[in-house]
């Protein structure tokens, strides 16, 4: 990965193929979310919380497999799910930090010079010939603006169920079809029977603060973790008549 | 009509008081003013010995129990991670003569006993690993420096199994500091006068020179070497352990680290010297480094010579705390209405980190075994006294086992250490028992044991001791056995490649804090 910040001057012959972005979460099966995205992510996905490797701290992630780089919903050339999770449509884009000496923090946006998405036939381009922003760099700039508002509520959600004690590791005692047993470890989930002991008065403040959809919208997306063993097991099938050989 | 009790009132407000008091506060809901109330007295005018800057894995559990934020611990407390001791120089005296004790028990302990087929395989000179090395991954770990767990591990959970080094001077305070915020015990700060006794020769109250008379249903004697409570009021004898364990001095400094960022070693080291051993903790902004010795072996002058040597040119001019120790115990170790924790109930030379473990233990006891009435607390106390007695054999068996064990010629201390009287019979019998088969839970059957047959398998292997496995046949599970060695092998490269260096974790958890969950 080679992060740059991106420079319209420097930069404006790139192409970009926009068919070849969802490629980036083939061997993702964690994508991280913002709470502005979850009714959406809770179509398809189940919703979970886990730590991040560097700093420990919690946040949400949408679950695309039952192991380590594993990603159910990747077909081969797509993501086939009908929402993509903006940390996949964002790509190659990232949002860095300006930290120069004497400047306060600012956002700047970067490109990743290394993505297999940067390609001379690529259909998109970055600037229009009088200088101005692409329609496809408007829109990359608005899916992380999207990410950069939602980074502030959504660890504020993260504060308010840790502080209320909500989040549990997810237990998964699950068999597949072959046999093998799933674990899965370091996923956390909300406790529903500790949600539904709080009083009315923690009810109404979680309601104010904006956070009971929120809720809601993981405790039913837990439900797609059947939809992820369906999957698994699919898979299980094809790659066993795959190999099977018949004579 | 019984006698409740009802309160409790500890003297002394060191480490042992204050863990005491935490430790059944927590239990006994004092903060919710219809539990057990608590009152502890301390004098501003002594100081805290500060004993131990070394824990057991136990100490987890007691302050998580005690409702302690892990994070909070590693930001107070000067605190580091310690996952087991390293000996050095403690067989043959040379340079490369190292073996460790790990808190990781052996690949499949206890259900199954690597030891003999380690020894076979290394008799015939197919395993040259040592034993702590081929049975646990946790050597390779503190080999390397690295921390036993990652910054997204929960709160007192970890990869292996861990203690703490921590700075006593602070510990004392941060444990003082919860228990007034968070569990309801009362503190005076006062010097106590006198400690009276009533007709039946329970402590009746002990009087102070500002707040008066405090009494108490049960009194707690956490007064350190003094024994104010159980030894000069009750009269309980002090048991001399020195015939058994030879060391009276100990030469303690503070030594810097050369910066900041400097490695902390993830485990105790104890470097053994010719009349004594050297302990070397690694905290956060400093090392503890100090010099045990026997005094009837050598001078303190040439002791200082010999820790001088081990810390180093660029710290000459540090200046030692010279501490006088008294290896025993108190003959019982609760009379009456008066129950000694810490110091005030014995010490013992601090190779195993067995003080503050002691403390937390008998706390626990005392906790959970809370007599309602002062009609039962007699039966309370003789079952407490059986079980420390127990505690304080299995200690003293367990730190001789280290001495008799090496085979240093260079000092009448070491030669000393391994003559036959000095050496208790439950230790000698056992050592029969192994010539021909390890250590193993069938040799430590109480509930109340000190250390896993594990802990003298980790030290009679890495000192050394060999067992005669061809008396007895090995058995059917060669297969397991290989499979649990290879484990640990994948073990090793897998932490080792994942686990972070020690201090570049403490710094983090100071930063981030770890999660509860």
């Amino acid at each position: 990965m080679r992060l740059v910040e991106l420079s319209r001057s420097e930069h404006a012959g790139l192409r970009i193929r926009d068919d070849l972005v969802e490629a980036s979460a083939a061997s993702q099966h964690l994508v991280p979310i913002v709470v502005s995205e979850f009714r959406k992510a809770a179509i398809h996905y189940p919703i979970v919380f886990a730590k991040n490797p560097e700093t420990g701290r919690f946040a949400p992630y949408v679950l695309n497999g039952l192991g380590v780089e594993e990603n159910l919903f990747w077909s081969g050339t797509e993501m086939d799910v009908a929402y993509v999770p903006l940390n996949v449509r964002r790509q190659p884009f990232y949002v860095g930090t300006n930290d120069a000496p004497d400047a306060p923090a600012t956002n700047v946006l970067c490109i990743d010079l290394d993505s297999p998405c940067l390609d001379g036939s690529g259909g998109k381009t970055l600037v229009n010939p009088d200088g101005s922003d692409s329609s496809y760099l408007k829109e990359i700039l608005s899916v992380l603006g999207e990410l950069v508002a939602g980074k502030d509520t959504t660890e504020s959600f993260i504060a308010t169920v840790l502080a209320l004690e909500l989040l549990a590791p997810i237990v998964l005692d699950i068999v597949l079809d072959d046999g093998t047993p799933l674990q899965i470890e370091g996923l956390y989930g909300l406790d529903e029977e500790k949600f539904r002991q709080l009083d009315e008065e923690r009810i109404a403040t979680l309601w104010k603060a904006g956070c009971l959809d929120l809720i809601y919208s993981v405790l039913i997306a837990s439900g797609h973790i059947f939809n992820l063993i369906r999957l698994k097991n699919q898979r299980i099938a094809l790659s066993r008549a795959w190999h099977s050989n018949p004579t | 009509m019984v006698n409740p009790v009802r309160s409790i009132c500890i003297v002394g407000g060191g480490t042992a008081g204050w863990l005491t008091a935490g430790i059944i506060a927590a239990r006994h809901a004092s903060e919710s003013g219809c539990g057990l109330q608590i009152t502890l007295v301390e004098s501003e005018t002594i100081g805290i010995v500060g004993v131990g800057e070394g824990t057991w894995p136990t100490m987890r559990t007691t302050l998580k129990k005690m409702g302690i934020s892990e994070t909070d611990f590693f930001r107070e407390c000067n605190t580091s991670f310690k996952q087991g001791a390293k000996f050095a120089r403690w067989v043959t005296g040379e340079e490369s003569d190292f073996y460790y004790h790990p808190l990781v028990l052996p690949q499949g302990f206890p259900s199954l006993d690597l030891a003999p087929f380690w020894t076979r395989y290394s008799d015939g000179g197919g395993d040259a690993r040592s034993f702590s090395d081929a049975v646990c991954f946790q050597e390779a770990v503190c080999e390397l420096g690295l921390a036993p767990k990652l910054i997204t591990s929960p709160e007192y959970a970890g990869v292996a199994n861990y203690a703490y080094h921590l700075d006593a001077g602070r510990f004392a305070p941060f444990i003082r500091d919860h228990c007034l915020k968070k569990l309801g015990v009362r503190h005076i700060v006062d010097e106590v006068t006198e400690v009276v006794k009533n007709d039946a020769g329970d402590i009746d109250y002990v009087e102070t020179r500002k707040s008066g008379r405090l009494r108490g249903d049960l009194f707690i004697d956490c007064s350190g070497f003094r024994s104010l409570l159980l030894g000069q009021t009750m009269g309980v004898p002090f048991v001399d352990c020195s015939d058994v364990l030879f060391i009276d001095r100990a030469l303690a400094m503070q030594v810097p680290y050369d910066d900041e960022q400097s490695a902390i070693i993830p485990h105790t080291v104890s470097t053994a010297q010719k009349h004594g051993w050297i302990w070397d903790i690694g905290l956060q902004s400093r090392r503890g480094v100090g010099y045990v010795f026997s005094s009837n072996h050598t001078t303190s002058d040439a002791a200082l010579a010999e820790l001088r040597a081990y810390v180093g040119e660029a710290h000459r001019d540090l200046q030692p705390r010279e501490i006088k120790i008294v290896s025993g115990h108190r003959q019982t170790f609760w009379k009456g209405n008066c129950v000694a924790v810490g110091l005030a109930g014995g010490f013992l030379e601090p190779l195993e980190a067995s003080a503050l473990v002691l403390i937390e233990l008998s706390a626990d006891m005392i906790s959970t075994m809370m007599p309602a009435t002062r009609e039962t607390m007699d039966i309370v106390a003789k079952r407490f006294n059986e079980t420390t007695q127990y505690r304080w054999d299995r200690i003293i068996d367990f730190l001789k086992l280290h001495y008799i064990l090496s085979k240093r010629t260079d000092s009448k201390f070491w030669i000393d250490n391994r003559h036959p009287d000095s050496i208790p019979q439950s230790l000698k019998e056992q050592m029969e028992l192994w010539r021909y088969r390890a250590p193993g839970d069938q040799d430590f059957t109480s509930n109340n044991e000190m250390f896993p047959a594990a802990s003298y398998q980790y030290v009679l292997f890495g000192m050394g001791f060999r067992m005669d496995t061809h008396v007895s046949p090995l058995g059917r599970d060669i297969a397991s056995a290989q499979r649990a060695f290879a484990q640990n092998e994948a073990l090793k490269v897998k932490w080792t490649k994942t686990l972070p260096k020690n201090r570049d974790l403490i710094n983090k958890i100071k930063q981030l804090g770890l999660q509860k969950i």
